[in-house]
């Protein structure tokens, strides 16, 4: 249906905001950190989108990527290690009509934060979701993260690091309810925000691993990937996200995937070399959590009243029916 | 079909072996009855009283033991969509379900004997809802106490779980079924509506009731009394709590402007007569069915201003409740608010108004009144139920015309672009549920036409008759949806009537000839067959005895379909039976011929509009055809007449033209001179290494990826720098700018792997 001639004014009225109107403070990162790059794009998201700095809510656990809300000048909760997606969940959960997004790291979300990401996925509440994937502890100077690839030298593996990496997206993809998978790279910007992009227009949990370089503590990492265009899978798609002809002559090696297909997303998920960036996963149709739970009842003063009620009323002693006992 | 009278073998035309005398005055006398209507002559008979029906009608003498669309029923709760099913549907659904238990077969079997019986207490005029009717019909049914009957019809009760209104195809359907989906659908948009208007009110009342709490009448001592309770506040001061509150509290209260429109707009959604709770106090809920489009009209424009006030108050308190009204800003553009009406988008949360016109009634005014309400752009919708086709000529004299009536008024609505405009028979309004649904979702204005068949003089029940319109191109069927597209194409369908290709649809009508054999034979259902299912129409038929059938006897889609000039050398006829079902032959008068005609001609105009046969896109495709075989023709005459330079030549031609297509889509990369530094900004990673090492000489763009603000702002070496530590290596240093900078060649030698 067509806007009503006084929705298209009121509109025509509201305020229209300049990316600046989102910074706040300079990042403390290093420079040359990856994180800048996705600051740089959801900025420029929130702009693009016209997203009300008062009804925008960056959430984050602790890490290198957990002080993005610092630096967005919109609402935001600097959480507890590994905790931002609880309680992202339950800003969601009681303003529905809030923008929520979450940034994480891969040791906060992936080591102490992982059952609240695993059960995040299965609720699907509509949150736009940034894993800024470093593969490493950054913020306390070099440990070993369950990304870290096998045989990472780190302060606490000075051996090199003895486990398999844990892979984020074949995790997500194989929990109940996924919606919406995608990975980026941060040395690829414009690919990065439309991804971006792709994740806030998505209704339910949006999960975006984005690769991002750490220039203090792993300098050279992602050098092969970042100078071998080659070595990056782009997965395009007309219900996915589309190359500028400037991309496409650069990143040659290109899939078409269908982000539909569930059985595609998991074997792209899987592979390490070459990096896979695009839209992996995405289904519309998964029940949201808070659309679920969301009660058509208006809470009223005479429901609430009603309710509390009844719950006293189980626990209550009346003083009559007690003596009443005890006389019997 | 049984067959009394002799056939001939080889066909109903078949002259038959008389002398050519007689056959001469029989064909005379025919002539004479099709030119003036009058039988002059013993070869023709009249067939008043012989009980007659079109003969393709024969098979269906008894509907009951029929299973059709009809009866219907009128669903209570609306299912996926659908407001109303046919009995049989909803029977096949049960039969689906009761496959699955045990003794389906028996079940089923019952079943259906139960859909018959409720099927003939419908045709008997017994109304009622589906379970009453279900009860009553197995009441007859079951013989005993331990009849299986009953057993098996108490299990498929069990599995049921539709029920509502059964009505049968009649005069009462129409409005009764199209009244039921827009209740259906006005009732879904109230409770979305009061929803709305409850949670905007809810919220509205706790911003008033947040701010007395801090008012000092709020936290007053008495008021602070009352909120704890007689026994608990027996051992609180709650003067000195009071005074406490008081000091310590916030001073800041609402201001008065905004205190005022809250209140305003509480009262504006608490006394609302649109679509009102249930219950709730403050006058009656307004009505929005109406008989006439004049009352309609009239309350219309009686409730505009309070529509205007309503629709405006919610636009407010949408705002109010997400604490974004700026008086400022908001104020002047609310001052205007409805200036203008209600745009379509407005209207869509209030309710529609129903009209429910007959056909036989719409007389001027009411006529004039019609097209006023309809072409309003109000969300008004109008039924207009026709029960008889027939309608006198104004010029008396016996003249008359068929279903003239609604082919105007459709076509004054379609006329008017923007009214969706829906003609069905009652017989396929189930069928066509669909379209009222949409018909009645559509934020315009909407015109049902419908035939009931219940006025004409028949034994014939009405959804023969209603069905008869139908297939005879009487009342077509078609849906014209203004919301489906910009052009007739995507807006106008015909696709519903029967063999909408054709002129008349062709059934085939199999009987038992003279040697007791099957024959079958191929007949248009036309105008004058419908038209002899109606007794006032007898007069302008006149059966001719078996033995008098001559060739010259011919089909009414024949005589249609060829133009005779002069004398008249065929005399059209159509084919009956009668109550014994004995096919017989009556010729026809001109008048009905005429009528015949014309309808034809009225549906080839509905068939171009539908894109069938459109004479536009035949003339245009003719004309297209000929320029591409006069190009084709002038390509095979230059090609002969080719010769080997000419030749030569052109294999040069294609060559270039290919090269070009292949230079064409290469990216355009711009201009640059290689001297100049320049960064690929689309692919900066915003790291800020760069504008770190010189801001003045670095800067970020609007998307805070970076790009050469000044070249000059910086040495050369900081370029060279800047590139050697970028991130993604965007950055190109070009050439130096200063030929006297110290270290130059150095520098030079690094800028290399950037260029």
């Amino acid at each position: 249906m067509n806007m009503a001639a006084h929705e298209c004014l009121l509109q025509l009225h509201d305020e229209h905001f300049k990316l600046e109107d989102y910074q706040s403070g300079v990042p403390r990162w290093c420079t040359g950190c990856g994180d800048s790059a996705i600051l740089a794009a959801v900025q420029r998201l929130c702009r693009d989108e016209g997203l009300r700095p008062e009804k925008t809510v960056f959430v984050s656990g602790i890490g290198c990527s957990s002080r993005f809300p610092h630096y967005m000048k919109t609402y935001g909760f600097h959480g507890i290690h590994g905790r931002a997606l609880p309680i992202a969940e339950g800003v969601k959960m009681a303003r529905p009509d809030l923008h929520v997004f979450v940034n994480t790291g891969d040791g906060d979300c992936c080591s102490i934060g992982a059952a609240h990401w695993i059960h995040a996925i299965r609720y699907n509440m509509n949150i736009t979701m940034f894993l800024h994937d470093n593969q490493i502890y950054g913020l306390t100077k070099k440990q070993a993260s369950p990304t870290s690839p096998r045989g990472t030298k780190s302060n606490t593996t000075p051996r090199g690091s003895y486990l398999e990496a844990l892979n984020p997206l074949t995790v997500t993809l194989g929990v109940q309810n996924v919606s919406f998978v995608a990975q980026a790279a941060d040395w690829i910007p414009e690919t990065l925000f439309d991804i971006v992009k792709a994740a806030y227009h998505h209704k339910g949990l949006s999960f975006v691993r984005i690769i991002q370089r750490c220039p203090e503590w792993l300098p050279d990492a992602f050098d092969p990937w970042m100078h071998d265009p080659k070595r990056v899978l782009m997965l395009t798609h007309e219900n996915g996200i589309k190359l500028s002809s400037g991309l496409a002559g650069v990143y040659t090696n290109q899939e078409q995937h269908d982000p539909s297909n569930m059985n595609r997303a998991r074997e792209i998920a899987s592979c390490i070399d070459p990096i896979p960036v695009g839209i992996l996963y995405r289904n519309e149709e998964v029940p949201r959590y808070e659309d679920l739970r969301r009660s058509k009842t208006l809470r009223t003063t005479e429901y609430i009243r009603a309710g509390l009620e009844s719950e006293f009323d189980k626990v209550t002693v009346w003083p009559e029916e007690s003596q009443e006992q005890q006389a019997a | 079909m049984r067959r009394a009278g002799a056939m001939p073998a080889n066909g109903p035309y078949t002259p038959n072996q008389q002398s050519e005398s007689i056959m001469h005055s029989d064909f005379q006398a025919q002539v004479a009855f099709h030119l003036t209507g009058t039988r002059r002559s013993d070869g023709l008979e009249a067939v008043e009283g012989l009980d007659q029906r079109p003969a393709l009608l024969a098979p269906y003498r008894d509907l009951t033991s029929l299973r059709y669309d009809f009866p219907v029923v009128l669903l209570r709760k609306p299912a996926e969509g659908a407001f109303a099913r046919s009995l049989s549907g909803i029977i096949d659904d049960l039969l689906k379900e009761i496959a699955k238990v045990q003794d389906a077969d028996r079940i089923g079997k019952h079943l259906l004997r139960l859909e018959q019986e409720i099927r003939t207490l419908a045709a008997r005029g017994e109304s009622g809802a589906l379970s009453a009717l279900w009860d009553k019909a197995a009441a007859a049914l079951v013989k005993g106490p331990n009849d299986l009957i009953k057993d098996s019809l108490g299990r498929a009760r069990a599995l049921l779980q539709a029920d509502g209104e059964v009505l049968d195809c009649g005069k009462a359907l129409p409005e009764r079924l199209i009244a039921h989906a827009w209740r259906g659908l006005q009732q879904r948009k109230a409770e979305a509506f009061r929803a709305e208007v409850d949670r905007l009110s809810l919220k509205l009342s706790d911003i008033l009731k947040a701010d007395f709490v801090r008012s000092p009448a709020g936290l007053s001592a008495e008021n602070l009394r009352a909120s704890v309770g007689e026994d608990q506040g027996k051992d609180i001061d709650f003067e000195m709590m009071s005074r406490l509150l008081t000091k310590v509290a916030p001073k800041v209260a609402l201001p008065e402007s905004r205190r005022r429109r809250l209140q305003w707009l509480l009262s504006a959604l608490e006394s609302q007569r649109f679509l009102p709770r249930p219950g709730a106090g403050g006058g009656e809920p307004l009505g929005f069915s109406f008989d006439n489009c004049e009352a309609a009209l009239d309350a219309y424009r009686e409730r505009l201003p309070k529509a205007i006030e309503l629709a405006k108050a919610i636009a407010i308190a949408r705002l109010e409740t997400q604490g974004e009204y700026d008086e400022l800003k908001h104020d002047p553009l609310f001052a205007e608010f409805g200036a203008r009406g209600l745009d379509a988008e407005e209207l869509a949360a209030f309710p529609d108004y129903f009209v429910c016109l007959n056909a036989a009634n719409l007389q001027e005014p009411e006529n004039a009144r019609l097209m006023e309400i309809l072409s309003a752009g109000l969300p008004v919708k109008v039924l207009v139920q026709t029960d008889d086709l027939r309608e006198d000529s104004p010029v008396g004299n016996g003249h008359f015309s068929i279903g003239l009536r609604s082919a105007q008024l459709t076509g004054m609505a379609m006329g008017q672009n923007d009214i969706y405009v829906l003609q069905s028979s009652a017989s396929n309004l189930v069928q066509y549920s669909g379209r009222v649904g949409s018909a009645l979702n559509y934020s315009g204005a909407a015109l049902f036409s419908v035939f009931s068949g219940a006025a004409a003089k028949t034994d014939l029940p009405p959804y023969l008759i209603a069905a008869a319109a139908m297939e005879s191109r009487a009342f077509p069927a078609f849906a014209y949806d203004p919301s489906a597209g910009a052009d007739w194409a995507s807006r106008f369908s015909i696709a519903d009537n029967p063999q909408a290709e054709a002129d008349w649809p062709v059934a085939s009508l199999a009987y038992e000839d003279e040697d007791h054999q099957r024959a079958s034979e191929e007949i248009a259902f036309t105008l004058v067959d419908f038209l002899a299912c109606d007794r006032r129409f007898d007069a302008h038929f006149a059966r001719v005895p078996r033995a008098k059938w001559n060739g010259s006897l011919v089909s009414v889609s024949e005589c249609l379909a060829s133009q005779s000039k002069g004398m008249p050398d065929r005399i059209p006829s159509v084919l009956v039976v009668d109550a014994d079902n004995v096919l017989q032959r009556n010729i026809v008068d001109g008048q009905l011929i005429r009528e015949a005609r014309r309808c034809r001609d009225n549906w080839h105009s509905l068939q171009e509009l539908g894109g069938i046969h459109n004479s536009h896109a035949q003339a245009l495709l003719a004309r297209e055809k000929k320029a591409w075989e006069e190009i084709a023709q002038r390509e095979a005459e230059s090609r002969a007449k080719a010769a080997k330079p000419v030749a030569e030549a052109q294999t040069s031609a294609p060559a270039s033209a290919t090269q070009a297509a292949e230079a064409a889509p290469a990216p355009a990369e711009p201009e640059r001179d290689p001297d100049m530094a320049y960064i690929e900004t689309a692919r900066c990673s915003t790291c800020n290494e760069c504008t770190l090492l010189n801001n003045k000489m670095f800067a970020y763009n609007d998307n805070q990826q970076a790009y050469i603000k000044d070249p000059d702002a910086g040495t050369f070496r900081q370029m060279v720098e800047a590139a050697e530590s970028c991130q993604v290596s965007v950055i190109h240093p070009g050439k130096p700018r200063n030929p006297n900078e110290p270290g130059l060649e150095e520098l030079i030698k690094r800028a290399e792997p950037f260029q």
